[in-house]
């Protein structure tokens, strides 16, 4: 079990977005084959540089397991004459299967009685085997768009140039053969594009160390997590000799590992003049052109950037040099764009907006702009935020306004950004300018949520308009298809409600929202955002049954619905509740299949059922109490103290009695019953988890 | 450029990269004597990567963004720009590498600078036409778009074509370290500006105020119908089909500069271009085969 494989693709530069996926896919596809041919392995890794695939896999036996494979033949009746002796048929089917013929076996078959030869299939030699599964795996990788080139002829994420595949027992010394994408596999590759342009002899490898060893020579860090930590050692060198720290932005780092062969750092200098525009706008400069970290002081953006580079070093100061002058170049650019926006008032900015498309179907941003307005305001009124209401109409009519400027054109991420520093600028208040710059925040599902009031309702209010203006007309997310990330903007209205919190109740603002479409899609928008809020309260640690007891009896007030699911998910698993479960249970199934009768207590006879009933009018009051000061633990509990006299109801007392008014009393009581627990949770939901 | 090396004026660029790609095999041609957006409209590329005919071309061609001037008041943006063009087709296994000599043709040693290639793939709706490839950035300047043609009027190309784009003024700037395109050296003692600074500022005006929108749209509805007129029988006439597609992709966008389309009409009047261009397309392909597609022994050039 001492067999090695090493497999290299060396293609065209391969996008960096695409590689983290295609070395875990060709590491999992590998494995999967060699487990479905019964081959085990010590370790198998999958690396990759910005033009190479490489898998190393270790421990392999030399050849698959040898198995016995059981073939069927002819009908028994001719295989055999009938004095027992082979057939020519007979002797041509144990021939055909290198059996002998006493071998032979009659075995029932799906269609009678056959002759039946057990085959032993000896192994295979893994190299066999591997010219086999390496190909299917390689052409199986999926890739977020393919090509052709040259002829034609094939399909790959980039054009393929070398193929190695090499398998050695001490070292490397035979080369798999087979032929991908039109190349054969051989033993050898090619070093760094520029600074090692040579061949790499790859046969003779000893091991994996040896391998990577090799290619180090010829210019090239193979294992993106080793490029990852020689980034960090240069940046942080590079930072510290000018007394300064990296700004951190960690999902540039991480393409950073993959744009390269080797991991290369340039630090250059800025003009300190460009330090006058906005932080923001330098970072994104840099960031959008050239994928440049910033560096800072004392949390102050500094003149100085880091640079990648596919090369350790910078042998005549070319590569400093020409990142330093095309930072300035894109800084002279921006500070143009900047003081170009800021000659025009952003009231003014917001009138082009008429000629910017928010949705072929649902017209320009002028037009969210207005339904904007009209919606956050009716969102702060709802709240008895009056005094919100003028600067949120002033937010909300300037909100999509940078959406027309210079800057968020040439940098689209800055949207929002953008707004909040030109209106700062222009004078507007905290209150405007602050709800302008968070409206887009949560940027991701992750992240921070606005800080400001007025940031989280223009936000919701944003989102929601978004989401009924697209369910309005037949765009609604399945499956893996959401171009609008519909479902990332309903989870940021359910986070922003439930973490700011904003009381919010969303049925109520969902039916506002869609009220300008002529209300089309406004159940199914519902049902989208509830689910969000599911996936809400589960990522804060509720419990699948939980969250579900929860929002089959309420949804829409996140804060409120993930407080009660927490009261709920330290009592569920009491014996009290679990009981309490069982009878609620009964109470849904009767009321859903009989209907809710009428309340009339005076008609009750049986002490179980009176008793059931005044206690039910006394918590009723009691339980609103609780509720409206928020009390969920001790109103969970007090539905608890329910499951004593329900039990002794459903033990004593016959609701489908022959009597119909009794029989309607009965219904009544269970009905208010119902909805008593239906202001909290469907605690049936727990009975199943149980 | 090599230390000590005096950077090449944007005259030795173009000669030198139109040499280089002449010696490699290409076809010089000249510009397309109408306002194009980009080389890949010239029929040169737009109808040459079509069909199974083997070429090789190169040619600079001004090209014409109205939206994109700016009054010749930005020192980094251009209302026309001169683009330098190479179709390889097919692309060959060692583009790449061409590339990278093609670079040296300019005084560029790859060796010492940092060269990389990163994704960036091309689309033009109006053209029914896509590719997939990179930016090439040197020492962080984006000075090369680099692209594999899938696609062209919405016909699947086979062979595969590689086009190799230059942006003159910006790579020139860049090499000869100019903080404003007007300063570049077109030849020595001739800065751009002397040469160009004047159209830029009025073809700036024109575009943004002067142009006259209703002419404008009735021309784009007139080579609409001439464009199609020319695709109708037994022999259309592709090239004066092409021409008036281009002239309506430069009136939308001198529309579209002047602000005079509005959300929903933006995307139709795109598909309009694109549908001329995809029926060329097509007639220029149907042609080619009735012709027996004369290029495929031998090549071009």
């Amino acid at each position: 079990m001492n067999g090695k494989f090493l497999f290299e693709l060396l293609c065209e530069e391969i996008p960096a977005n695409a590689l983290p996926a295609a070395r875990q896919q060709l590491v999992s596809s590998l494995t999967e084959k060699l487990l479905e041919a019964g081959v085990t392995f010590s370790r198998i890794l999958g690396f990759s540089t910005s033009r190479r695939l490489a898998l190393w896999v270790e421990g392999l036996p030399s050849e698959t397991p040898a198995r016995v494979e059981e073939v069927l033949g002819p009908p028994a009746s001719v295989a055999f004459a009938p004095d027992g002796s082979l057939t020519r048929a007979g002797e041509g089917f144990a021939r055909a299967h290198g059996v002998a013929p006493e071998e032979l076996q009659v075995v029932e078959g799906p269609k009678g009685r056959v002759v039946a030869a057990k085959k032993h299939i000896p192994g295979l030699a893994l190299p066999d085997l591997l010219a086999h599964i390496v190909p299917a795996a390689v052409t199986g990788l999926h890739f977020p768009k393919t090509m052709r080139w040259g002829e034609g002829e094939y399909v790959f994420v980039r054009p393929v140039h070398r193929i190695v595949a090499l398998w050695g027992l001490e070292t490397l010394d035979q080369v798999v053969r087979f032929a991908i994408f039109g190349v054969a596999s051989g033993a050898s590759t090619l070093g760094h594009r520029v600074t090692h342009p040579g061949e790499v002899l790859l046969a003779g490898v000893q091991d994996l160390e040896d391998y990577t060893k090799r290619l180090r020579q010829a210019g090239v860090e193979l294992d993106p997590g080793r490029r990852g930590e020689l980034f960090r050692q240069r940046a942080e060198e590079l930072a510290a000799a000018v007394g300064c720290r990296v700004r951190e932005d960690r999902a540039l780092e991480d393409e950073h590992v993959e744009l390269v062969e080797y991991p290369g750092l340039v630090r250059g200098e800025l003009d300190p003049a460009w330090l006058s525009l906005p932080e923001e706008v330098i970072v994104t400069t840099l960031r959008h052109h050239q994928k440049c970290l910033v560096l800072e002081k004392e949390g102050r953006v500094a003149p100085y950037f880091l640079a990648v580079c596919d090369r350790p070093d910078d042998p005549q100061g070319h590569v400093r040099r020409g990142n330093e002058w095309v930072a300035g170049a894109r800084l002279a650019d921006a500070h143009f764009f900047f003081h170009q926006d800021l000659a025009l008032p952003l009231s003014a900015t917001a009138e082009k907006l008429t000629r910017v498309a928010f949705h072929t179907q649902l017209g320009s941003f002028a037009d969210k702009a207005q339904r904007l307005e009209a919606l956050v305001v009716r969102l702060a009124e709802s709240l008895g935020l009056r005094g919100l209401v003028e600067p949120l109409k002033t937010a909300a009519r300037l909100a999509k306004a940078d959406l027309a400027t210079h800057m968020v054109g040439e940098f689209p991420e800055l949207q929002g950004v953008m707004g909040g520093i030109y209106a700062r600028h222009e004078g507007y208040g905290p209150e405007v300018w602050q709800a302008i710059a968070e409206q887009y925040v949560p940027a991701g599902q992750d992240g921070p949520i606005p800080q400001s009031i007025t940031g989280a309702l223009l936000g919701v209010a944003d989102r929601l308009d978004t989401l009924a203006a697209l369910f309005s007309v037949g765009e609604i997310p399945s499956g893996s298809k959401d171009p609008f990330a519909l479902r990332r903007h309903a989870l940021s209205v359910v986070r922003i409600c439930g973490e700011f919190p904003l009381h919010l109740l969303l049925a109520d603002a969902v039916s506002w929202a869609s009220a300008p479409f002529g209300g089309g899609g406004v159940s199914e928008l519902a049902s989208f955002l509830r689910e969000r809020e599911r996936f809400f309260l589960e990522t804060k640690g509720l419990p699948a049954p939980v969250a579900d007891a929860v929002l089959t009896a309420r949804w829409g007030l996140p804060a409120d619905d993930l407080a009660v699911g927490q009261a709920l998910a330290t009592l569920w698993q009491t014996p009290e509740f679990m009981g309490l479960a069982t009878a609620f249970k009964r109470v849904r199934n009767m009321v859903g299949k009989e209907g809710e009768g009428a309340w009339a207590p005076e008609r009750l006879r049986e002490p179980a059922e009176k008793a059931l009933a005044s206690k039910v009018a006394g918590l009723e009051q009691e339980l609103a109490a609780l509720a409206a000061s928020k009390a969920w633990g001790q109103a969970l509990q007090l539905l608890a103290s329910l499951a004593e006299p329900l039990d002794r109801f459903f033990t004593d007392v016959l609701v489908m009695c022959p009597e119909a008014e009794l029989r309607q009393a009965r219904l009544g009581l269970l009905a208010r019953i119902q909805r008593l627990f239906l202001q909290l949770a469907d605690v049936s939901k727990l009975q199943v988890a149980n | 450029m090599r230390a000590g090396e005096v950077a090449l004026e944007l005259q030795a660029v173009i000669l030198n990269l139109l040499r280089f790609w002449g010696e490699e095999g290409c076809l010089v041609q000249q510009p397309y004597d109408l306002e194009v957006g980009a080389g890949t409209m010239h029929p040169e590329t737009f109808l040459r990567v079509l069909g199974p005919e083997p070429y090789r071309v190169a040619y600079v061609q001004p090209s014409r963004r109205p939206a994109d001037a700016r009054f010749g008041e930005n020192p980094f943006r251009l209302g026309k720009h001169l683009q330098l063009q190479v179709i390889l087709k097919p692309s060959p296994p060692n583009v790449q590498g061409l590339y990278l000599r093609s670079l040296e043709a300019l005084g560029i040693d790859p060796a010492v600078h940092d060269v990389r290639f990163e994704e960036d793939n091309w689309e033009s709706p109006t053209l029914g036409a896509w590719g997939v490839g990179w930016q090439v950035l040197l020492d962080g300047m984006e000075i090369t778009q680099f692209t594999y043609f899938q696609q062209a009027g919405g016909l699947d190309l086979k062979p595969i074509s590689a086009e190799i784009t230059y942006g003159l003024e910006r790579m020139a700037m860049f090499l000869q370290r100019k903080t404003s395109i007007y300063e570049v050296e077109w030849v020595s003692g001739v800065p751009y500006g002397a040469v160009r600074h004047r159209d830029e500022v009025e073809l700036s005006r024109y575009a943004f105020q002067r142009a006259d929108v209703a002419m404008l749209r009735r021309h784009f509805e007139d080579w609409e119908r001439e464009g199609f007129r020319c695709l109708e029988g037994e022999d259309p006439l592709v090239i004066p089909a092409l021409e008036a597609a281009l002239k309506m992709s430069h009136l939308f966008n001198l529309l579209d500069a002047r602000g005079a389309i509005s959300t929903t009409e933006r995307v139709a009047m795109i598909a309009r271009v694109r549908k001329l261009a995809v029926a060329t397309a097509k007639a220029y392909v149907e042609q080619r085969k009735r012709a027996g597609f004369p290029l495929l022994s031998g090549g071009a050039a």
